[in-house]
């Protein structure tokens, strides 16, 4: 299978579907609109409200770190038709076509993993102008700017990787061939980011740390789910 | 000159064994037609060919090659499953376009050679179940290739298409090896020169079609006057004098009898289908070599 297979698996996908990239983009952009509401409260004058006390809510600081949950959300959701896909293709046959190619399991993963990488990576590029653009107008600080576009790209790509492995994983476990189990994959892929949206409220001096320490974990059990899929997983599983 | 060869192969789904150490050696450009009742393993058998099951044991040799183990010996095989594999969100030729990307071949020829033309420009998921199959056997003729893995290729194709890709495979098999499977015993009878029957994962029959023998043929003859007065036949459904002998050679018999008293015989055919017997088992078991068995 040539190298432009991911791209067309990703394209197949997006045609199949497109209200999921709907919804992704309007998550996205409502992150985008959260993370911008700190540049707006920066503005106003602060009676009332705790802005900032040392180890306190700063909520101008959170706020952004809230955003970085919500946008690995909508990364995940941009990225749902390849699972649809995925399913489609091993209910009409596609994917045993791929395994008469000479393909193993591990390959056919690999392809489809590859295209939800490439949509998520291009929803997360997006996402990245536009918090960099608004976040410069809203004259938010530098290294709080740049911790918000590095956390993005750092959690996005894992939990999309980590949540398309569960769910074509779910999507091959489950005893019966025509189960419906995969939305399952997505369930937990949405669990495990969900830290991300508290630690900014219960732990604010920690957050950005937390989160880091979070999408690491996410890269490991991706790289572990794509290690053992491969053994968990029989060709058979792929077939109609 | 080509020869696939199966050597104790045994294989399924998940730890259970469909194909009991199957056996074969098919050393004949030909179609070898695969029967079977429902759910005796000939879907299994293709897929364990083909090199989408692997074989819980044994080995599938293609011209010497391990089909299971060499990635290169795979690329000389066409395999059409009785799903249609075809991305139905495509136009029909977008989807041969994305075949032809992955495997070669020419789009333009395939859309010719199955009359798909007209319909180039539609969506798959649009098309009749028949007009699906004939995109799913366009895939197959993108490339040509040594062995051909067909399971029941002309199921839902009206009897002009299904006669148009009979012919295909009949020319394809001069210097090819073509396994077709299918439900229609006269389709088989038609198309095929080799037989392998499958029963319960186990081959039941490998021969050539033409050495199967019958315990009792069954002769139709049409004629313009009263037969049975010049040969034992009764005259039965659809206006058939109805001859039973045991050789065709006695068939032969009868016809030179009934010409020799000037009787005009209109048809002549045999009334029934030897696969249908062996099929059922009603076959002479002990008249018919069979080669190669497990």
């Amino acid at each position: 299978m040539s190298g432009d297979q991911g791209m067309m698996i990703a394209k197949r996908s997006v045609s199949l579907s497109k209200a999921y990239p709907i919804m992704g983009v309007f998550l996205a952009l409502l992150g985008l609109l959260i993370s911008s509401v700190s540049g707006i409260l920066r503005g106003l004058p602060t009676s009332g409200i705790p802005a900032s006390s040392a180890g306190g809510l700063d909520i101008t600081t959170a706020l952004p770190l809230v955003s970085v949950a919500l946008q690995a959300f909508a990364g995940i959701v941009f990225s749902t038709p390849v699972l649809l896909l995925f399913v489609y293709d091993k209910n009409n046959g596609v994917l045993e076509y791929f395994l008469s190619l000479g393909m193993t399991q591990r390959d056919v993963y690999r392809q489809y993993l590859k295209a939800a990488l490439m949509l998520s990576a291009g929803l997360v590029a997006f996402a990245v102008v536009i918090d960099i653009a608004a976040g410069l107008l809203d004259g938010m600080n530098g290294l709080l700017l740049l911790e918000v576009c590095g956390l993005v790209v750092a959690m996005t790509l894992p939990a999309v990787s980590f949540g398309t492995l569960v769910m074509m994983s779910f999507s091959s476990l489950q005893k019966q061939r025509v189960g419906s189990n995969q939305p399952l994959g997505m369930a937990i892929a949405v669990f495990i980011v969900m830290p991300a949206y508290l630690v900014p409220f219960v732990v604010p001096p920690l957050a950005f740390e937390i989160d880091l320490v979070l999408a690491g974990l996410i890269v490991v059990f991706s790289v572990l789910m794509y290690l053992a899929s491969s053994r968990l997983i029989s060709r058979e599983k792929l077939l109609p | 000159m080509h020869t696939l060869e199966l050597v104790g192969v045994s294989s399924g789904y998940g730890g259970k064994q469909v194909l009991h150490d199957i056996t074969f050696k098919a050393q004949e450009s030909a179609i070898y037609v695969v029967l079977g009742p429902n759910g005796a393993g000939k879907t299994t058998l293709f897929r364990t060919i083909a090199g989408i099951l692997e074989p819980y044991s044994g080995q599938v040799l293609f011209d010497g090659a391990d089909l299971t183990r060499t990635k290169a010996a795979r690329k000389r095989i066409n395999y059409l499953s009785h799903y249609n594999a075809i991305p139905e969100e495509m136009t029909v030729r977008h989807a041969l376009d994305f075949y032809a990307r992955i495997e070669g071949g020419d789009v333009d020829m395939v859309l010719s050679l199955l009359d798909l033309e007209e319909l180039q420009n539609k969506k798959v998921s649009d098309l009749s179940q028949g007009q699906k199959k004939r995109v799913s056997i366009a895939k197959v003729f993108l490339d040509e290739r040594d062995l051909y893995l067909l399971d029941e290729p002309t199921s839902n194709l009206d009897p002009a298409v299904s006669k148009e890709i009979r012919d295909m495979l009949l020319r394809l098999s001069k210097d090819r090896i073509v396994l077709y499977s299918s439900h229609n015993l006269y389709e088989a009878r038609d198309v095929g020169t080799n037989l392998i029957l499958v029963r319960n994962g186990k081959i039941d029959y490998f021969d050539k079609i033409s050495n199967i023998k019958s315990k009792e043929y069954r002769v139709g003859i049409k004629t313009t006057t009263d037969i049975s007065k010049i040969v034992d036949a009764k005259l039965g459904d659809g206006g058939y004098y109805v001859l039973s002998v045991s050789t065709p050679e006695e068939a032969g018999l009868a016809l030179k009898k009934l010409i020799e008293n000037g009787v005009l015989v209109t048809e002549m055919r045999q009334l029934d289908n030897p696969l249908q017997e062996l099929f059922e088992g009603r076959h002479d078991q002990g008249s018919s070599e069979k080669e190669g068995l497990n």
